[in-house]
């Protein structure tokens, strides 16, 4: 096992983990920064967003308005007080990125561009076509390489957090290529492992996106917030689960049923006009739009393809070359995978796993309640998201927590020395022992697959867009079994160059304890609220007993122990989240009062 | 798109293995596998590790054509595993190899560590004239502005090009099409003033002179970039900037 | 299977044979063939031009040698050579050159293609219509 020794330890290289890494660096140059990451940087999935990142830009716009929209969207789950640093923060961010060389779409007078989103009152997403994801982690990325202090870990794989008397002190990883196990020491440790969508069915994430940092950091005793809330995309390839964008609709596509009636004014979100209108119609939030596509499939009015029910995303109305221009991806999306061309016809479209919300729990500078450990972006839990996040704030999310995690980590590591590395190196040979019981059992009798396959179907049908006490109890005990399962997995792979099976075999590991604290936490979650709707008695939202975080806690072999925490409210009680004319007419109300107040 | 034709129950793909702890050298190994219409070459593959042979090791993530982990000969054509479909490869036997130019590591995983050196030494990042207060907010850029380096700048790295370019294949010191491509890129960014500290790398001997404009890289490449057309208008430059540097004694940046 | 790490062993394929490969290579090593015949006849030209200076029986010397049935096989083989290395030439001189926009639209490589043939045409026309005019 080699060792090596540094400043900061990043696990992730996608634009959370290339954002902190930059900020440490500018920080101060002479700390070490270790860069860890199982795929080259290029590969992490901030590459496949597509819409963009909001940030207040235009002089009617304002902090308020931002805020309001997000903590609406969240259905008042948010920390507040995060979410007013957030929206302060996200223009700077997004200028920086342009500084750095990011290519964002222009008017014609050379000013950046917005466009509307969904749940966003006014337009304030910033977009590079419709590829912004893809555009932002190649300019974080190719940024990184100016700084001669940040040395990258490129395909090595996180095996275990190294945690010492309750403070962490590194991390052990793999190095694909050849097996060698490289111990880590840093003094302050960020994790931007990403999602964990892959633990369901349908899903528009890569395969990468396993919940690792998660993983380890609830195995470590770090507590997992909101877990319960997954977003649903509503337009997702059959299939595939490959996303289609949600600037399709915000360019102005419909979502038909089978009738070509534009189902979405029957679920509160109406009227319907023909052209877009913020936070109404097919801009409405992504779990309402996830939740009316299940009620149209109840009601057998969603069209019956070859894999699965689907809904219609037509396109056609803006013309061919409106979508070469403004959405070429979806268009070669559409032509390639489907062999559909949307300026003809329609695109059949179905909700899949895109988000999830919850994650590590971190507070408004990233720190996790124990020493030594930050998270940022999908992986964690500042905060902003609450219980539906708003498409294009995870991108700006990722910049500003990015930011901040980079420079928490650097105070925290420049105020202290390193810890004994004999003991760090003997927790590391402890975990390489179990990483290698893995690989080099034979007398197992699970495939991987089964399991994974088992796991992601359970939590499609207990975990899905709408939940109710049996399926979910069901999910649980389930998951509960397949844990078991999982102590006799069998490889067929026992080498020890690239050897990826061993690495599915981890990830594995990984996704059923997410998978177990998604479904608790679900259980207990005895309400209703963004993303995570009930239809068993909880059809409503709960604020007397439930305007609460939910933490889920390890417990080893036994089931996640769940409990609850206070939300953080300042300056917007909670108030009902209504979208097209009724919350354009709420939104009226509030205004009148907030006035009334001053 | 699927016309009522007879489609296969099964088809076979053949699998060029290397296995470096036990190989002297690759070899061929033939999988059969149930064949759907709408099934990628990278579905194919997972559904041989998942359910055949758990020992076959690539690279994936997306599935969409923009991580650029998936690129491999298929059929002895540089191609993205999670955008060639089986349907159009038929009858088979699909033949499926690591990425040609590249030492193989692995069966389908090749070394990329070389590109990876050469993307650091262009300079891949932007070098303004003047500094700019976060404050003073976004330089500007007209849509032609941005028009002339879009294009170049939509790489995802997937490295077809550097499989179909045979000066590469002869000689991996060559910069290469994907490298040159992201270094003009950058050149061609107006907000960009550092062509002369890239200058070295382009009139390398390795750099844009290796190039013999075969033009097949942008024939492969999946997203439109060209990098025949990033690496030969630099000729040009190369040559302005070796005759100005000849007459006016100026000295070469690095 | 031994545990520890295991050393890189990176395999190199062998590009012996390269251009056969891909029917896409083979037409680039024809286009680059192509550049000896170019070379061959700018010798017979060059021959020409010193056969003239060298007075009126070098030139009828070298006249007689292009009339012969050896030399207008030849000449044909490099016609044919001399046609496919323009079509080459004028399908990758669009990578040579950069973004040109008119108005808001970008010049496409195909225009610029079909500018330089229209060139070659009328230029071989010229040739034409001067040789037949001196002939005649």
């Amino acid at each position: 096992m080699d060792l090596y020794q540094c400043d900061v330890a990043i696990v992730g290289a996608g634009g959370a983990g290339l954002r902190a890494a930059i900020a440490v660096a500018e920080r101060d140059p002479r700390l070490r920064i270790a860069l860890i990451s199982k795929v080259y940087p290029m590969r992490s999935h901030t590459v496949a967003a597509e819409g963009g990142a909001a940030a207040v830009t235009q002089a009617h716009d304002s902090l308020e308005a931002h805020f309001h929209d997000t903590v609406a969207g969240g259905d008042w789950l948010c920390e507040q007080d995060v979410v007013d640093d957030f929206v302060s923060h996200a223009r700077e961010e997004l200028v920086q990125m342009e500084h750095w060389g990011c290519p964002w779409s222009r008017k014609d007078d050379g000013h950046v561009n917005v466009r509307a989103f969904g749940g966003m009152k006014i337009e304030r997403t910033w977009f590079a076509a419709d590829k912004t994801g893809f555009h932002m982690l190649h300019t974080l990325f190719q940024t990184s390489i100016k700084y001669p202090s940040i040395r990258r870990f490129d395909e090595h794989f996180c095996i275990d957090l190294l945690q010492d008397d309750g403070r962490f002190q590194g991390v052990l990883a793999l190095e694909i290529a050849t097996g060698t196990f490289r111990c880590i020491q840093a003094k302050s440790v960020i994790i931007a492992t990403g999602g964990a969508g892959r633990v369901f069915r349908e899903n528009t994430n890569g395969g990468i996106v396993t919940g690792d940092g998660r993983a380890l950091a609830f195995r470590h005793g770090v507590p997992l917030r909101d877990m319960e809330f997954v977003q649903y995309h509503p337009t997702c390839m059959p299939g595939t689960g490959l996303l289609f964008t949600e600037a399709c609709r915000g360019e102005g596509g419909f979502l038909l049923n089978k009738d070509g009636y534009r189902y979405l004014q029957d679920y509160g979100l109406g009227p319907a006009e023909p052209t877009p209108r913020n936070k109404a119609m097919e801009l409405g939030p992504r779990d309402r739009l996830s939740q009316a596509y299940w009620h149209e499939k109840q009601k057998g009015r969603t069209i019956q393809g070859p894999h699965g029910d689907v809904v219609h995303l037509d396109l056609r109305h803006l013309g061919e070359k409106k979508l070469r221009e403004r959405l070429p991806q979806i268009y070669e999306l559409a032509v390639e995978y489907l062999g559909v061309d949307p300026a003809k016809s329609p695109i059949p479209v179905l909700p899949a796993v895109h988000y999830t919300m919850g994650g590590i729990l971190a507070d408004g500078n990233t720190a996790a309640p124990m020493p030594g450990l930050y998270s940022v972006g999908e992986c964690s839990s500042v905060g902003i998201h609450g219980a539906n996040r708003l498409g294009s704030n995870s991108l700006t999310e990722l910049l500003v927590f990015g930011k901040k995690a980079g420079e928490s980590a650097a105070a925290h590591a420049a105020s202290l020395s390193h810890a004994d590395t004999s003991r760090v190196e003997a927790l590391a040979q402890a975990a390489l022992g179990c990483a290698r019981t893995l690989v080099d059992r034979h007398d197992g009798r699970e495939r991987i697959a089964t399991l994974r396959r088992e796991m992601a179907q359970t939590m499609e049908d207990g975990c899905g867009i709408y939940r109710s006490e049996q399926p979910l109890k069901a999910t649980c005990d389930k998951l509960a079994e397949l844990k078991e399962r999982y102590r006799h997995v069998q490889l067929d792979d026992h080498s020890t160059a690239w050897n990826t099976e061993w690495l599915l075999a981890i990830e594995l590991g990984y996704q059923l304890d997410v998978a177990q604290a998604m479904a608790h936490s679900a259980l207990e979650r005895r309400e209703s609220r963004g993303s995570h709707q009930r239809l068993d008695g909880y059809e409503e939202r709960d604020d007397a007993q439930f305007l609460k975080h939910s933490l889920a806690h390890y417990a080893g072999n036994d089931v996640p122990r769940i409990s609850h925490a206070a939300v953080t409210i300042t300056h917007s009680p909670p108030g009902t989240r209504a979208y097209g004319a009724a919350g354009e007419q709420a939104e009226a109300v509030r205004l009148a009062a907030e006035q009334h107040h001053d | 798109m699927t016309e009522a034709r007879a489609w296969p129950e099964q088809v076979e793909i053949d699998v060029l293995r290397y296995r470096p702890e036990t190989d002297d050298h690759p070899v061929w190994q033939r999988y059969t596998v149930p064949f759907d219409v709408d099934m990628s070459v990278l579905q194919a593959l997972q559904h041989i590790k998942d359910e055949d042979d758990g020992t076959l090791s690539f690279r994936w993530s997306c599935r969409m054509a923009i991580c650029g982990s998936c690129g491999m000969m298929i059929n002895g054509n540089p191609a993205l595993s999670c955008k060639t479909f089986v349907r159009d490869l038929l009858p088979g036997p699909v033949r499926i190899e690591a990425l040609a130019h590249f030492p193989i590591e692995r069966d389908l995983v090749v070394a990329i560590d070389g590109f990876v050196k050469k993307l650091e030494s262009v300079k891949p990042y932007l070098i303004p004239e003047h500094p700019r207060a976060l404050s003073d907010g976004e330089r500007l850029q007209t849509p032609e502005q941005l028009e002339h380096f879009e294009q170049f700048s939509s790489c995802i790295n997937c490295l077809l090009c550097y499989a179909a370019c045979p000066q590469f294949g002869l000689d991996p010191e060559f910069t290469g099409p994907g490298a040159l491509a992201l270094l003009h890129r950058y050149n061609a960014d107006s907000r960009d003033a550092g062509r002369a500290q890239r200058m070295a790398v382009l009139n390398a001997e390795q750099g844009v002179w290796s190039c013999t404009a075969v033009g097949y890289c942008s024939v492969v490449c999946p997203k439109g970039v060209d990098p025949a057309n990033a690496v030969n208008q630099n000729k040009v430059n190369s040559a302005v900037d070796y005759f100005l540097r000849f007459v006016t004694n100026r000295r070469e940046q690095s | 299977m031994k545990p520890g790490p295991a050393a890189r062993r990176p395999y190199v394929r062998p590009m012996t044979g390269w251009w056969r490969r891909d029917p896409y290579f083979v037409r680039y090593m024809v286009r680059e063939a192509t550049a000896v015949a170019v070379a061959v006849y700018a010798v017979i030209l060059t021959a020409g031009v010193v056969s003239l200076a060298r007075g009126e029986a070098a030139w009828d010397h070298w006249l007689a040698a292009l009339r012969t049935p050896a030399s207008i096989a030849l000449h044909v083989v490099l016609l044919v050579a001399m046609v496919i290395h323009a079509k080459s030439w004028f399908e990758i001189m669009p990578k040579t050159m950069p973004m040109i926009l008119v108005g808001h639209r970008r010049l496409q490589a195909k225009t610029i293609t079909r500018v330089g043939w229209a060139a070659a045409a009328i230029a071989s026309l010229l040739v034409t219509w001067l040789a037949w005019r001196w002939w005649t």
